[in-house]
Order: C-alpha cells, then structure tokens, then sequence
C-alpha cells in the first residue's frame, strides 16, 4: 500500500487488470463473511500476480538464453578490423577481451557514432546528415585508432544465473542493448542481446 | 500534500457484500449457543460462589468467531492469544499504576495492540479484555493475575469449544482457517 492512495489503475500486464465487480461478485459466490475489502483484495492481487510474473520469468537464466559464437576483439585490433568483423557478422556490438579472456569493454555502434562526431542522436542516420555535410568519410579521425580506444569500459556484464528479467530491466536502464555474460573471474562465456530476449519470450510464449 | 491528506479519508472501496440468509442463521446459532453456555454458567452456577465467567469483551469475540470465522481476527491462536496476552497486559497496567486509572487503561489498551500485533495473535476484543482489568472496581481488580486464567482463559476455552463444534456443523463453513 505504498502507493496509497494514487493506485495505479493497471498492473504489470494491463490485460490481466481485474475490476472491484470482479471481486465483489467472487466474494458474493464464496458462503460466509470474508474480512477483507474488495480494494484490499485488489491490491493482493496485483501485487500476487506480479510476484508470480517476476518467479516465472526468474526461472529462466542468463546462461540457458545467451549467444555462445560469439566474435570477441582484443583492446590492440584496430578499429578498421573490429568494423569489419561486426560487419562481416551482422552484429552491433562486440565485447574486447584482454589475453587471458577476461572481458575489458565491449565496442558498438555507439561508441563508433560518437568518436565520429555524431553527438546528440547516436544513430546512423545522424551519421548520414553528418556525413552529408562534410567533404570526406566521417571515419576518417579514428584510422588509425585501436579497440582499446573506443570501448566502453568497464563492460556491464552479468553472470550465467542472472534471470532474464533482470537482464532485460538491465539493457533498458543502462540504455544498452547486450551484455557479456562472464565467469566469476571476469572470463567471456557468452553474449546476451536484446534480441535473445526476445526470442526467449516469443519460445515460451508458444510452448 | 495537505490534500492529499485529506483525500485518504473519502476512502478508495466499497463495502464487501451481505451475507447470505444462511450465514446469518448460523451466525445467529453460534453466539446463542456460545454466549449462552458461558452465561448460563455464569449466572446458573458460580454467581452463588462469588466467581464470574461472562466478561463484555466474549460478546466481542462472538461477532469474530460466530460471525466473520474465516477472518484471521477469529482463528484459535488469536482468539486466545489475544484475550490472555491482553488480560496479563491490563492486570499489569492496573497493579503499576492504580489509583492513576486513566493511565492504567489507556497503557493497558494500547500495550495490548502492540503486543498481539508482535505476537501475531491481533484480536480486537482483547482490548476490551485488558480495559475491564482496569475498570471493573475491586470484584475484577482483587483476582490479581488470575483474572488471565478465569474469566479470561476459561471463557474463551468454553467459546472455542462451541465455535469447534457448531460451526463445522454449517456445510459451508469450517473451523479453524489456521490453530497456531
């Protein structure tokens, strides 16, 4: 009842949100006096079923979702290298790891878009306008620049029993979109990406 | 702020439904047959002997364990919880602070509520239980700590037995909810 009394009129999932008639007509079909009030038994509800939501999805982990081919870079490839591999890949991040596999940072788009002079939207079409505007390649400053200089560090990682739904609070908080998911000593074991997520959801919504 | 204040006293909810004309019969059963075996005792056996058994705070009880059965308010551990806890707390009260009876009362109610919150036996006639220890002039008061045995757990004892016994009689109640 910490939110009393500006009770949020819908739950975690608003089409599970259930109505004070729903309660009084269940409490209606129970014999005998029952000593709660229908807002009361509104607000266990509400409260069970996101507890219930949190335990389902608390089930599943990191490490039973998480990308294993995963291409890593070292802090000394050059840039062009790391641009190419994610290139080559498909994908909009790598992590870095030093020589004994131990995750140092991870490198995205991001962190190209913004040593390249894209400032506030960090997104390729303010590439292209910034591009647009300028004589030569927009990537001409970071030629010569390695992975080590680019990386977001230190890397937000989790570990292999991170429940998804921690992840996924995780990626949204820190306005990311994956994770390298690493042994207690920092070793890469894995990756999980926004779109891992997804299809976690999309597989156990179906099963 | 201040409106906010005030806006939780217009409340949020709407009163839980009547009970059926079932409910009202047994409810009505249970505290003839609960009330009545305390009373009848009570005035039939022991008024000649100068000990009582019928104190005001079992009628409050008969509402909770006759009327609301599923409520955790009625269930065994609170019922006597509730009522030997409070009844220890208002002999206490009055011992430590007769003749200051305002005090005595008003400590032995609002210690009682704390204490069966902490002992999770929460049992709203066991207020009054704790106030007639303080109230009731010399026939309460000069029991000392046996108020707590008899009236108290003796009363209670004999309702729970007619709570057992006729509300499982009802197809469509049961009791106890919980024991302990």
């Amino acid at each position: 009842m910490a939110d009393y009394p500006e009770k949020p009129e819908t739950g975690p999932t608003p089409g599970m949100e259930i109505k004070e008639e729903d309660i009084l007509e269940a409490m209606r079909a129970i014999p005998g006096y029952l000593d709660i009030t229908p807002g009361d038994f509104k607000e266990v509800y509400r409260l069970a079923f996101a507890h219930a939501l949190e335990r389902l999805s608390r089930a599943v982990t990191a490490a039973e979702i998480m990308t294993t081919d995963v291409v890593a870079v070292r802090p000394d490839t050059p840039v062009a290298e790391v641009a190419a591999a994610m290139g080559r890949r498909g994908v909009s991040g790598v992590p870095v790891v030093d020589a004994g596999h131990k995750v140092v940072g991870v490198i995205s788009e991001k962190d190209f878009l913004s040593r390249i002079g894209v400032k506030d939207a960090k997104n390729f079409m303010s590439l292209v306008a910034g591009c647009l505007k300028t004589k030569g390649c927009v990537a001409l400053p970071i030629k010569v620049a390695l992975a080590g200089d680019l990386m977001s560090s230190p890397a937000v990682t989790v570990a292999p029993d991170t429940p998804v739904r921690a992840i996924a609070a995780l990626l949204n908080d820190r306005g990311i979109n994956r994770a390298p998911v690493t042994d207690p000593a920092g070793r890469l074991l894995g990756l999980v990406s926004r779109a891992d997520i997804v299809k976690a959801t999309m597989v156990r919504g179906s099963s | 702020m201040i409106g906010n204040y005030f806006r939780k006293m217009t409340g949020t909810t709407q009163s839980p439904p009547r009970v059926g004309l079932a409910e009202i019969l047994w409810s009505w059963l249970g505290a003839f047959l609960g009330i009545g075996t305390v009373a009848y005792l009570n005035y039939g056996w022991l008024d000649q002997t100068g000990l009582f058994l019928l104190i005001g705070s079992l009628g409050a009880s008969a509402v909770l364990i006759y009327g609301a059965v599923k409520s955790p308010l009625a269930q065994p551990r609170n019922f006597l919880g509730g009522h030997v806890i409070s009844a220890l707390i208002g002999v206490t009260a009055f011992k430590l602070l007769a003749p200051h009876l305002w005090l005595a009362a008003t400590l032995a109610v609002a210690f009682s509520i704390a204490v069966m919150h902490a002992t999770k036996t929460l049992h709203p006639p066991g207020g009054a239980t704790a106030l007639i220890a303080v109230i009731s002039g010399p026939q309460v008061t000069n029991l000392g700590y046996l108020y707590a045995l008899m009236p108290v757990a003796a009363g209670v004892l004999i309702m729970l037995a007619v709570a057992l016994l006729v509300n499982n009689l009802a197809p469509h109640r049961r009791y106890p909810e919980f024991w302990w």
